[in-house]
């Protein structure tokens, strides 16, 4: 067995160790990958949420843990284990929380961090960049169909929060869909 | 004798290869979660109430004939019983109606020659002067028990229910 002079082993090893302590060291401990994201305070993102909620988020749509996108609310998935689906105190239920917003907005945000970034940095000017976005207007396969038509009020309670000023006046004409037919008048 | 051999390779492959394209781990575990028929019930119209339908009659078999809606009703959230004759109320996302009547063990079901919906749709469910309206619309599944199971949790408000007069 040959053994390497002194110095070369010496050299070896601190070699080894400088990079193994390299490898470690330089990631800290709080390290995140930063994104910019829309604004999620209850202010602006909560009528978009409850929108949310109110058109995508039943039990068997997005309200439930197996879809990518999570949308929590009273109509469907409860952010608390000890909550149930239904909005009305009444009826043994309670409405949606600021929480469950949040948590549908980090659902959201979270989805496509990096493409998110990208449709907020560009003021909203290409929402459809988002896959949540092309789905809900029939531009890719959805389960749930085509939801939402350019321009008209859902549409723009998402498009308008996107581009940081989120239109509450189109968020609150949007809760009332899905629209159903009216019934026909007797005569 | 090679070539014989070779064909018989080929044939036992796409064999293979077909009964793994085919098979669908997901729905098989889901309809033997349902576990077996009750003691003395045959399968049928009264069969496997609570359950959710279209597990079997979804199209994916094993069940016949298919539906497109089906479920339960009960008297109550929790603890009910089942409620006979109550109508089921449909109307889906282009404005198509149906009514469907709940049996003797509260099943009612429907089959897609007869009513397809449009999704979404809403439900309305009806017991002589009583009605109660489903709070929310159903988003894609023709399933009621796929949601609404006993008892109430995070996931789930509960069996569908109407309350008959005292």
């Amino acid at each position: 067995m040959t053994r390497l002079p002194f110095p070369m082993a010496f050299a070896a090893l601190s070699a080894l160790s400088a990079l193994l302590s390299a490898a470690c060291a330089d990631v800290p401990a709080d390290g995140r990958i930063g994104i910019t994201a829309p604004n999620g305070s209850e202010a602006a993102f909560g009528p978009v949420a409850a929108y949310l909620g109110e058109r995508c988020g039943t039990l068997d749509c997005h309200g439930q843990r197996a879809r990518n996108l999570q949308i929590y609310s009273c109509e469907g998935l409860r952010l608390s284990q000890v909550d149930v689906p239904i909005c009305s105190r009444n009826q043994g239920g309670k409405p949606t929380t600021p929480e469950e917003h949040q948590a549908t907005y980090r659902s959201l945000v979270g989805l496509e961090p990096t493409v998110m970034s990208a449709v907020v940095v560009d003021h909203g000017e290409h929402p459809e960049w988002l896959t949540f976005v092309r789905k809900a207007r029939g531009l890719e396969s959805h389960k749930g169909g085509v939801l939402i038509t350019p321009g008209d009020d859902q549409d723009v309670c998402i498009t308008s929060w996107l581009a940081g000023q989120t239109n509450l006046t189109a968020c609150a004409a949007a809760f009332g869909y899905p629209k159903f037919p009216a019934p026909p008048t007797t005569q | 004798m090679r070539l014989r051999a070779s064909i018989a390779f080929a044939v036992a492959f796409a064999v293979a290869l077909g009964s793994v394209s085919c098979a669908d781990p997901t729905h098989d575990n889901a309809v033997d979660a349902l576990g077996g028929e009750a003691p003395g019930v045959r399968p049928g119209p009264t069969h496997r109430p609570g359950q959710p339908c279209l597990t079997c009659h979804g199209g994916s078999g094993p069940g016949s004939p298919d539906f497109s809606v089906a479920g339960t009703v009960y008297s109550a959230r929790r603890q009910g019983v089942a409620v006979s004759g109550a109508a089921i109320q449909i109307e889906d996302a282009v404005g198509t109606r149906a009514t469907l009547f709940s049996n003797q063990v509260g099943n009612f079901y429907t089959t897609p020659d007869t009513f397809t919906p449009v999704y979404p749709f809403q439900v309305t469910v009806v017991l002589g002067n009583l009605k109660e309206q489903m709070q929310t619309h159903v988003g894609r599944s023709g399933s009621c028990a796929d949601c609404h199971t006993d008892p109430p949790n995070q996931t789930s408000p509960g069996v569908v229910f109407i309350s008959p007069p005292q």
